[in-house]
């Protein structure tokens, strides 16, 4: 019924497989966010067009489903970047960019747009009254910004953000179907000759139950040392 | 062959996509049912009182909530059929929709519990001693006062969740079930292809759209449900 041998034999390669999801998610993570904090503050600061731009950028975002997206950005990025390159006179040969690179592409665009959602609403829950006392000590604005008003925002963002990278990380699961071998992608591959599927996934459920269980404790334990932050003005 | 797309060709694809809605709406549908009748079974065994069936619902939010649904269709489509053949049970005339309706009803049923968790401890606990003192009883105080408080604060999250299964719908097309997606890549096949990125396009547009509507469909819900309660809960 269920084959032993077979798990043990898979496993150290679905293991391999683990650190190309982490790239995935990490890599969207940090990038996406950047964004995505930069996103927030344009439509905070509401520029004139930019701000509406951004605004359908994440409407369109988080309307559309990720396979889709990956799909789109698998056909379309190829496209752009041989036509980029054959603007400035080179011949780009698309098919040797590795298609983890669309993958990362399509999860980051969507990173970007759902964490500026988080960090528009934290940074519009951080007091006023903070923002002014910080002028009236003579800090400029950048400073107010980044001294006083970013450490509290992101001490509210901090569990929303570890629900969004939980939700990625499940979602490079989806990366399989551009061709990337993350831990999904690999169980089947490993399932097709002896079609040991139930083996395979049961494995696969262990390996992300158990990263899930770890992003869980992390983001539970930067909550609990960024709560300084919020002592203030939890008041 | 690479370089040959068209944009304007977009639009005409979105009435043939159309077509395979009745499918994303049904599995849509069912999912919802049956997740939310999941999530409340589970939050009401995560607020009981028996201390077991409370590790066990958390046991399986948090399991739910840790599995890529992707990986859960496949542990279901794939890897049940065999473990059940195993033991003398054959499960092949379970339709693919079907699985699908399981997995993604398994899978929002943590989502919807959490919601309805957090909506219930949200209301405020004075609210509960305030009907028993007029005299009601558990269960009415819970109907007539608790429920339809907790029910104003989940709305907005209930929209989230809905669209967010929405969006998780188009995973069936993994199972070859022929929904908006499977349609979309149908009609690519048709055409060796030459079209998919025009047809995907489309395809997310289509998606886009009825995500707008969901949403505005839920705000004006929220708008019409809370209005004139906002005294009992501030």
């Amino acid at each position: 019924m269920i084959n032993l041998g077979f798990i043990l034999e898979s496993t150290p390669a679905i293991i391999k497989a683990i650190p190309i999801t982490l790239l995935m998610a990490f890599s969207s993570a940090i990038i996406g966010w950047i964004l995505g904090l930069g996103i927030a503050l344009i439509r905070k600061a509401n520029i004139a067009i930019v701000a509406q731009v951004c605004a359908v950028f994440v409407s369109f975002m988080r309307g559309v489903p990720m396979v889709i997206l990956l799909y789109i950005a698998y056909y379309a990025l190829p496209i752009l970047i041989y036509n980029y390159g054959l603007s400035i006179g080179v011949e780009i040969d698309v098919n040797a960019v590795p298609p983890v690179i669309y993958a990362i592409s399509a999860l980051l665009l969507d990173q970007a747009a759902y964490s500026s959602e988080i960090f528009r609403s934290a940074l519009s829950a951080v007091d006023e009254g903070q923002m002014e006392a910080a002028y009236s000590v003579g800090m400029t604005k950048t400073q107010a910004l980044v001294r006083i008003i970013f450490p509290q925002a992101f001490a509210i963002a901090i569990p929303n953000l570890g629900g969004l990278f939980l939700g990625l990380v499940k979602g490079t699961s989806l990366a399989y179907y551009v061709g990337v071998y993350e831990i999904t992608a690999t169980a089947n591959l490993l399932a097709m000759p002896a079609l040991n599927f139930i083996e395979s996934y049961i494995m696969t459920t262990i390996v992300y139950e158990v990263i899930s269980f770890i992003i869980n404790k992390l983001f539970r334990y930067s909550e609990n040392r960024l709560k300084r932050f919020r002592a203030g003005m939890t008041v | 062959m690479e370089n040959t797309y068209d944009l304007s060709t977009v639009p005409s694809y979105i009435p043939k996509i159309l077509k395979a809605l009745p499918v994303t709406a049904e599995i849509l549908i069912f999912s919802l049912l049956f997740g939310l009748l999941l999530g409340a079974l589970v939050t009401m065994g995560a607020l009981g009182k028996n201390k077991m069936v409370r590790i066990i619902s958390n046991g399986y939010i948090s399991f739910m909530r840790g599995i890529p649904t992707l990986v859960l269709i496949f542990l279901l489509y794939l890897g049940l059929p065999q473990l059940m053949v195993g033991i003398g049970i054959d499960l092949s005339a379970i339709t693919k929709t079907k699985y699908i309706i399981a997995c993604l009803s398994l899978g929002s049923s943590a989502n919807m519990a959490e919601m309805m968790r957090a909506s219930y401890l949200a209301v405020d606990k004075g609210q509960r001693e305030a009907a028993y003192s007029v005299g009601m009883k558990g269960f009415t105080a819970f109907r007539r006062i608790i429920l339809p408080q907790a029910v104003g604060i989940a709305i907005p999250t209930l929209g989230n969740n809905i669209i967010m299964l929405f969006k998780e719908t188009s995973l069936a097309f993994t199972v070859g079930v022929i929904d908006l997606l499977g349609k979309a890549r149908a009609i690519s096949s048709a055409s060796y292809g030459t079209n998919r990125l025009e047809v995907y396009i489309a395809t997310g547009i289509v998606f886009w759209i009825i995500c707008i509507l969901m949403e505005y469909i839920s705000k004006a819900v929220e708008k019409v449900y809370t209005k004139g309660r906002k005294q009992a809960t501030s």
